[in-house]
């Protein structure tokens, strides 16, 4: 429990003459214990099932409570005041608003002829883009809303609209150059997020500066190429399989779908570990390079992921959300969590202790997010 | 009395305070204020040891006890509360169960019972639209076969099965090139044979048989109603669904499925029954159905038994009905006629899609590139082949 003598007495720095910079040092730590997730897992799946899943905006309510109160800044945790029923009612608006519309454009559409059909279709798609841009920023801005710590909330200021302009832009710029502008455009959607981000009245900033002393490029090239020799390799391996299997696999004494499934998720099994283990150097790079952005008053934060654990990481959850159609996701975020907060270190001092409380924030969450299906946790 | 940390909620700073049970509150002393939490609206949080207490009159102030203070000083309140939280969830379960069922049941039994008369109120130009577009996507994949003599025998067979037809659309037969025994009715009256189809028909009345079918899922409007089914059962269960992933969507789109696949079949035995019907209303031979259907049913038998990869009917079975007994009952009704098609329309036909026997160039003709690669159909080239 948290006792504000203990707390600020580790804000105090060792040795040097230079008086006692302002605030406290941050600590991260946690209780996570993924085993403790099975039953919850268990538990979410099966009302997903017989609720048609409308338990999930509950359920993933229930799951992000129990890992913010597991997270601990300074010996205190962190709290989740998100319902389910705000998930819910952002959902309904979503899709009343938007979705159910633009089913029923793209629908219209098909009844007008290739001409007309395109005219209407494409930049549809196109706006589809911005429309996740906003989705990603509103769900952030939920969120941030509904965690708290000490009792005061964090806040995403800011417009979703600039920021659905700004994820389109860097959609298409990547679109164009071959991914080659995705490292920065990540970058620069990490940037649109955590500049407007606060706590309470605390604001945190993202510096570009400290962001770029992370590389990107070199790990990416390292995940292009990778991924055309991986590619390469697959394609050639799938042919003499194919070749293998061609006249003579006709005669297995297994039934053809059972066959062919193995044969897919075989490859899967096989290839999809060496795409994320080339692209891993490269995920870690980013979240390191944006975790290096962040600035809160004079703290500064490292976020110490190496690519193989990350790959590994990846990898089991992968297959543990695969083999468990999705039942053990809840253990996934946990993993997750705990992957991120026992590498998350701090320098330098903030004043969180003076954190006035901000304004509540919106009163549905995430729709758009939950309706198209990004939603973040 | 118990030590606590409290958060007013106002600034991040914690005060401490002196916790005691008042009766059926929760009474405490912090941040120079005096405290009166009831304990029936009290939210309680545990987690690692801790206990975290919440309460309407202030939404953002928080009073942290450890467990063990807290189940002191709450006694019997501290499992009533538990269970009160366990028996609101098991109601908003259940509720949400009830509803999710209810729209299960609309998506099975309701919309599909509505597709038929949507169906028929859906102008025939909107239908039309969509199967031109349908028909031009179609024709991306399945390029139209070279021979012109044969497209237009198919084109003349199916002006003649629809001469004094009632339906708002004009059937537009033409033979494609496609790796699958098939034949597809797309909304507005195009209806595509494909060569592997043509290929495994061993008589014109077989032919026959399968047009006569089409024919009657685009004047029954079969493929619109399929169309308003889809429709209306994803944007049901999109609107429950939504992105949601995992098991309980799995089961959903299952759901859906077999409901499609449920009146899919039913559509089929319609399409034959009244495709006969057609055939002796023009005085032709019906007695191509059930041959036909026969060896769809030998391989069907050859693929359970001998689980043989290379059957060219896999996927015609996939949607239809049990072809032995669509054999049976096309047997019971068939009745003698005229040939659809005399000898030389039939070798027409047949040689409507052979144009050459280099392995390399059947496949640069089916993925649209090389030499051939402008048979890649236009709804125009089409019109020029027959």
């Amino acid at each position: 429990m948290g006792d504000p003598a203990v707390s600020l007495s580790t804000a105090v720095p060792e040795g040097g003459s230079e008086p006692p910079e302002p605030g406290e040092s941050l600590r991260f730590t946690h209780t996570l214990r993924p085993s403790s997730y099975w039953l919850l897992s268990l538990k979410n799946g099966l009302l997903n099932v017989v609720t048609l899943t409308l338990w999930r905006f509950w359920g993933k309510t229930e799951v992000r409570s129990r890992v913010w109160r597991s997270i601990r800044l300074n010996g205190e945790s962190f709290e989740y005041t998100g319902r389910g029923v705000e998930l819910f009612v952002g959902f309904v608006l979503a899709l009343v608003v938007l979705g159910i519309p633009f089913l029923l454009v793209v629908f219209g559409g098909q009844l007008m002829g290739p001409a007309f059909a395109a005219m209407i279709l494409l930049p549809l798609y196109v706006f589809a883009f911005w429309l996740w841009g906003l989705g990603t920023f509103t769900a952030f801005r939920y969120m941030a809303s509904r965690t708290t710590w000490r009792g005061v909330r964090f806040r995403l200021a800011g417009s979703a609209k600039a920021y659905g302009w700004k994820f389109l832009w860097v959609t298409i710029l990547s679109a164009l150059t071959a991914n080659w502008y995705g490292p920065a455009g990540q970058r620069q959607l990490a940037q649109g997020l955590w500049d407007g981000m606060s706590f309470g009245d605390r604001r945190l900033r993202f510096s570009m500066t400290r962001s770029e002393r992370i590389g990107l490029y070199g790990p990416f090239a390292l995940g292009w190429f990778g991924t055309g020799l991986v590619a390469f390799v697959a394609t050639i391996l799938f042919g003499m399989m194919v070749n293998a299997l061609g006249p003579e696999g006709a005669n297995l004494s297994v039934p053809d779908w059972a066959m062919q499934s193995v044969f897919m998720y075989g490859f899967l099994v096989v290839f999809y570990p060496l795409f994320a283990l080339v692209w891993a150097p490269y995920e870690a790079a980013l979240l390191r390079s944006v975790a290096a952005g962040i600035v809160l008053d004079r703290a500064v934060f490292k976020l110490e992921v190496g690519a193989i654990p990350l790959w590994w990481l990846t990898v089991t959850n992968v297959l543990l959300a695969l083999i468990s159609f999705g039942f053990l996701l809840p253990l996934v975020q946990a993993r997750t969590a705990r992957f991120i907060v026992s590498r998350l270190v701090s320098a330098g001092t903030a004043e969180i202790s003076e954190a006035r409380q901000t304004s509540s924030g919106p009163r549905s969450g995430e729709g758009l997010a939950d309706a198209f299906g990004f939603s973040a946790i | 009395m118990t030590r606590g940390v409290f958060y007013d909620g106002r600034v991040a700073q914690a005060w401490p305070a002196e916790v005691r049970r008042e009766g059926e509150a929760v009474a405490f002393d912090a941040a120079e204020g005096r405290f009166i939490w009831s304990f029936d609206q009290l939210g309680v949080a545990t987690h690692a040891g801790e206990t975290r207490l919440s309460h309407p009159s202030d939404r953002t102030a928080r009073l942290l006890l450890t467990e063990a203070d807290w189940r002191l000083l709450a006694g019997d309140r501290a499992e009533a509360l538990r269970r009160r939280r366990t028996g609101s969830e098991i109601r908003l379960a259940a509720g949400l169960a009830v509803v999710g069922m209810g729209v299960l049941a609309g998506s099975i039994f309701g919309i599909p019972a509505a597709s038929g008369p949507l169906a028929r109120a859906t102008p025939p130009a909107y239908e039309q639209g969509m199967g031109d577009n349908l028909n031009y996507q179609m024709s991306a994949i399945m390029p139209t076969c070279e021979g012109a003599e044969g497209q237009a025998v198919l084109a003349a067979l199916g002006d003649r099965l629809t001469v004094d037809s009632d339906s708002p659309f004009e059937i537009q037969v033409r033979a494609v090139e496609a790796p699958f025994v098939n034949a597809l009715a797309l909304p507005g009256g195009w209806i595509l044979i494909t060569d592997d189809l043509i290929e495994e028909a061993e008589s014109p009345d077989e032919l026959a048989a399968v047009i006569s079918h089409e024919i009657v899922h685009v004047q029954q409007r079969h493929v619109m109603q399929a169309v308003w089914r889809n429709l209306g059962i994803g944007l049901l269960l999109d609107a429950v669904v939504g992105g949601g992933s995992g098991a309980g969507q799995q089961a959903v789109i299952l759901a859906g499925q077999m409901t499609e696949l449920g009146y899919s079949r039913e559509a089929e035995r319609e399409a034959d029954r009244l495709g006969q019907a057609l055939l002796h209303r023009r005085g032709l031979t019906s007695q191509g159905m059930a041959p036909f259907f026969d060896r769809l049913a030998e391989a069907e038998r050859g693929d359970r038994d001998e689980t043989r990869e290379d059957s060219p009917f896999a996927e015609f079975l996939a949607t239809h009905p049990d072809t032995e007994r669509r054999a049976r009952e096309a047997r019971e009704r068939e009745q003698p006629g005229g040939t659809a098609l005399t000898p030389q329309e039939w070798a027409a036909v047949r040689a409507a899609c052979r144009v050459s026997d280099d392995p390399i160039g059947g496949v640069q003709r089916r993925i649209g590139i090389g030499n051939d690669a402008p048979r890649t159909g236009k709804p125009d080239q089409m019109g020029e082949n027959r």
